[in-house]
């Protein structure tokens, strides 16, 4: 395991069950209660950042059901209808993938190298294959018809699931830095916030999922 | 100087409330209370409404499953139980 890093030159420095306080006057230095963060400020930046994402979703969500529940005929005339019998297995997919990276999580917890690999690989899979058929149905209704511009459904349409879907990339690519970083056994037990903040991103994504798809492909 | 703040004020507020009808526009009375528009708007500005609420008390809810989970991986390994404090001596640290 590399240990140049100025992080991990803080991780072996001396915990403070270990460091002495500094004494008052000649007395012997007052006992030190061990203390073991709840979480790093990593994991408290994700969360920020997953609050932040929630926010855009609601306000894009609340943009669509302005239009849904004001229009009296859903979808407009003369649109194609969006296919929600393989959007449906998709969404399967997806939801498969959480599995896996919160399968990840376990085998990294219990030093199972071999595991979290495949588990991350499997992760990455899942989210590719996910936008590959998203990418495959995009260009069947382009063909039809259905472009931003052709109506209110159309824009609405490929802003949300156009949104998640560049959110499911971004999500990739941090997989795939992960991944990597595995690759090098830079994850131990103690050492897993790299880790942990991509399944949380990865696992709001997958959420996001179901509820987008409620929405724009069977409300 | 402020006599006459003062009395510009008070012009102000005679004027808008001589047009009161006109000074109350709304940005989204688009129609009826029953109005599918309107109906779409009041879904809309609720979902907004509630969406923070959901987002903090999701926060909160991450914060106190860490916290125990933390108390209890704590007493598993025989540390002390960890406490968040506000003392002096604590929050020094």
């Amino acid at each position: 395991m590399p240990k140049s890093s100025t992080a991990r030159k803080l991780d072996d420095a001396p915990t403070l069950t270990e460091a002495k306080r500094p004494s008052f006057g000649s007395g012997p230095p007052p006992p030190v209660r061990p203390i073991t963060p709840i979480g790093t400020n990593a994991w408290l930046g994700t969360v920020m950042l997953l609050g932040a994402e929630a926010m855009f979703f609601a306000g894009l969500i609340g943009a669509f059901l302005v239009f849904r529940i004001g229009s009296t005929v859903w979808p407009p005339p003369f649109q194609p209808r969006l296919p929600t019998g393989v959007t449906g297995i998709n969404t399967l997919i997806l939801l498969a993938s959480a599995v896996t990276m919160r399968l990840a999580l376990q085998a990294n917890r219990h030093g199972e190298q071999a595991r979290l690999m495949r588990m991350l690989s499997w992760t990455a899979v899942l989210g590719v294959t996910f936008l590959v058929i998203q990418g495959y149905e995009w260009v069947r209704l382009l063909h039809f018809g259905l472009t931003v511009s052709s109506s209110v459904y159309g824009g609405l349409f490929y802003t949300l699931i156009g949104f998640h879907g560049a959110h499911v990339f971004g999500a990739l690519i941090w997989l795939l830095a992960v991944w990597l970083k595995a690759r090098q056994g830079r994850y131990t037990r103690q050492h897993d916030t790299g880790l942990q903040t991509c399944s949380m991103y990865w696992i709001f994504v997958v959420a996001l999922w179901p509820i987008l798809y409620g929405l724009v492909y069977l409300y | 100087m402020l006599k006459r703040l003062f009395l510009i004020l008070v012009a102000l507020t005679t004027a808008l409330l001589a047009r009161a009808a006109r000074s109350l526009a709304c940005a989204v009375c688009l129609g009826g209370a029953s109005d599918s528009v309107t109906e779409g708007y009041n879904a809309s500005v609720l979902f907004l409404m509630a969406t923070p609420y959901l987002v903090v008390a999701s926060i909160v809810g991450g914060l106190v499953f860490t916290y125990r989970r933390a108390l209890k991986r704590n007493e598993k390994a025989g540390e002390e139980a960890l406490v968040l404090s506000w003392k002096r001596e604590d929050s020094s640290r």
